[in-house]
């Protein structure tokens, strides 16, 4: 289904992932585990054909490049992703259109995972005053409207109630049901364990580990997932400035200007 | 329709959508460009119209300061619509000493004051009035204006008084003839070059302006909301998206700029059933080259906005970049105003931004020069492909999908 061999993305001086090497099946759900800034959205990007590797390659099953076989992927990003001024009906047909499927055929399967969603009665309202449940479910019936084989879910349960957290777990294990691929990337290893056929778990940048629940808990020799992530990432999980690093020299130096320096500025660690 | 083709229009047909659905924005770009230069060529002159006939019908109080006030001057002042009162004038050295006079003038007693007095053969005099006051202004303009009524008789009556002709002695160099009839341009181009100075700089400055609030919401917009990323994730190309975005934009700020010139047109119409200006002739091939050059201008405009826009990490950094940017295009739209257009050197016409306001310049003048037209059109479009292809390279950088927000 999906090959990625020695796999590594770089932005500037930072390394976002060093060496990734996956073979993905058909039916799998995987959840990606790691801490903020350990490498899963970049993973799901690289998977997404969003980004290219710096290094190594990722193919599908059949050797075709992500980048060109985005038809059979369906994305959820973290943010969703939903236009405020078009309806949820007119977000999900505006993606269906671009992947090439006609508005019949994506208003069929969109009612069909509307319903298990609950969410038929609001396909006709703008998205502006969704909450972030509904905004997550229109993002999820937005990535299912053209009938992919794989689905990359940026924390879709993220900031959720705990109804419709439920409600998305339960969809994605009907989609493992259905033959579709899932990868589906979160902080909470309960979560991963309930819903996820394997887990993989990534710490700075790189794999730490790659099987099933039981798998991991030998590996680590360890009673549950929970000291089995702390095994694997015992090690500090760096901190990556990204709204630093996205600014130039200039805007950097600059705005240092105006920042007056505080114990706790970057260069002064708790520690000291 | 080829698949990518469909993508381009859908992207575009979205955006427009997503437009549309905005009334504010609709109102920034579409409701006062129509509005803008009825406005101002037909409700801003009834309106001074209006103030300037209760100015009229406004009766001014005014002294005049006279020992014996001359009953030519008396005559004069009697026909402005003016409250007089006349009295002896005080001792003063210079006619303009204040006196007790001007706290008069400035506790609203008076609106102006006339001071007069006999010198020998010549008469002197004097006004007083209140700068900051409208009134004390239209008071002085009236007496200004009588005192010179007053002058012209006294001189006409010396010189006649002398035995000669006062209008042969005052006119000895007269026109003869009417000063329309002597110029050889045509009223319909006496208009176009009126409107040469005035519709290249509406064009650019607008074209320019009225693409940054759309080319903003469709890049950094989209990046700060999120719904970039899942764009991207989507079987289109980056090129195809840029395309579908700039088409979008280009519709708009041309719904935009044809529909301020339409509003031009609609005022120039309205003041030439008044004989202030006669509506531009044109040939169909100038239109249709201006439509070129518009559309060339456009695209480079559109697509450098694009750019950078989707350079910017947010909407407040690309707000913060564009905005001053149109300085780019009005200080060479103004410059461009004064280059003399007769034996113009060819190099202005490969010049960006000037190039193609010269051409519109000359356009509007009915002028079709084919080395001007083939040095335009060819630097016109090496810039607009460089333009896109600023665009599609900013397009296709990995990091527009991360944000600040």
């Amino acid at each position: 289904m999906l090959v990625a061999n020695g796999v590594s993305k770089s932005f500037g001086d930072v390394q976002a992932l060093i060496n990734v090497s996956l073979s993905i099946g058909e039916g799998e759900i995987i959840g990606l585990v790691g801490s903020n800034g350990a490498g899963k959205t970049t993973l799901l990007r690289l998977l997404a054909g969003v980004y290219r590797p710096s290094e190594g390659t990722l193919a599908l099953g059949d050797g075709t490049d992500v980048a060109k076989g985005r038809r059979r992927l369906g994305v959820v990003p973290e943010s969703t992703g939903l236009y405020s001024r078009l309806t949820a009906w007119e977000n999900i047909r505006y993606h269906a259109r671009l992947h090439g499927v006609p508005d019949d055929v994506a208003w069929t399967r969109t009612q069909h995972y509307a319903r298990l969603l609950d969410m038929l009665p609001h396909l006709g309202r703008h998205t502006k005053g969704f909450s972030r449940g509904m905004r997550q479910k229109t993002a999820l019936l937005r990535a299912l409207a053209h009938h992919p084989s794989m689905l990359l879910l940026d924390e879709p349960t993220a900031g959720l109630d705990v109804t419709s957290a439920r409600t998305v777990k339960q969809l994605v294990r009907s989609l493992g049901d259905e033959g579709k691929t899932v990868i589906y990337s979160t902080h909470q290893l309960a979560e991963a364990e309930q819903v996820c056929t394997r887990i993989i778990i990534i710490h700075n940048g790189e794999v730490r580990a790659d099987g099933t629940p039981q798998q991991l808990l030998q590996f680590t020799e360890t009673t549950n997932l929970e000291e089995a992530y702390v095994a694997l990432s015992s090690d500090r999980a760096r901190s990556v400035d990204q709204s630093e690093k996205a600014l130039s020299g200039w805007s950097r130096r600059w705005r240092g200007l105006f920042t007056p320096r505080t114990p706790l500025s970057p260069g002064v660690s708790e520690d000291e | 329709m080829s698949e990518g083709r469909r993508r381009v229009a859908t992207v575009a047909k979205k955006e427009l959508v997503e437009f549309v659905r905005d009334w504010r924005t609709i109102v920034a770009i579409l409701v006062i460009p129509v509005l803008m230069f009825p406005v101002l060529f037909i409700l801003f002159p009834l309106l001074l119209e209006a103030e300037a006939q209760e100015l009229d019908a406004l009766v001014v109080r005014v002294e005049l300061q006279a020992d014996a006030p001359p009953l030519m001057l008396l005559d004069a002042l009697d026909q402005t619509g003016i409250d007089l009162v006349v009295v002896d004038l005080p001792p003063l050295q210079n006619l303009t000493d204040a006196y007790l006079d001007v706290e008069r003038l400035r506790q609203g007693q008076l609106d102006a004051l006339l001071r007069v007095r006999a010198n020998n053969s010549t008469w002197e005099y004097a006004t007083l009035h209140l700068s900051t006051s409208e009134q004390s202004n239209e008071a002085r303009a009236r007496v200004l204006s009588a005192v010179a009524e007053w002058e012209r008789n006294e001189t006409t009556f010396r010189i006649e008084a002398a035995g000669l002709d006062a209008n042969n002695t005052l006119n000895p160099v007269v026109w003869n003839g009417s000063i329309a009839d002597a110029d050889a341009a045509s009223r319909g181009e006496q208009a176009g070059l009126a409107l040469s100075l005035f519709i290249p700089l509406v064009l650019a400055v607008w074209t320019f302006s009225s693409a940054i609030q759309p080319s903003i919401d469709m890049t950094a917009g989209e990046r700060e909301r999120g719904t970039l990323e899942a764009l991207l994730g989507l079987p289109c190309t980056r090129l195809e998206l840029l395309l579908g975005k700039w088409l979008a934009v280009a519709t708009i700020t041309a719904a935009g700029v044809l529909l301020q010139i339409a509003g031009l047109m609609f005022a120039i119409g309205y003041l030439a059933t008044s004989d202030i200006i006669a509506v531009p002739s044109l040939s169909i091939s100038v239109i249709g080259l201006l439509c070129i050059a518009v559309l060339l201008f456009a695209i480079t405009v559109v697509a450098i906005e694009l750019a950078l826009a989707m350079r910017s990490h947010s909407v407040k950094e690309a707000g913060s970049v564009l905005g001053p940017a149109v300085l780019l295009i009005l200080f060479p739209a103004l410059f461009t105003q004064v280059i003399n257009l007769d034996n113009i050197e060819m190099f202005w016409f490969a010049i960006p931004v000037v190039n193609i306001l010269l051409a519109l310049r000359e356009l509007l003048l009915n002028r079709v020069v084919l080395s001007h037209i083939t040095v335009w059109f060819l630097s016109s479009a090496v810039y607009a492909t460089l333009a896109a292809l600023y665009a599609a390279r900013q397009f296709k950088r990995e990091d527009i999908v991360t944000t600040l927000s």
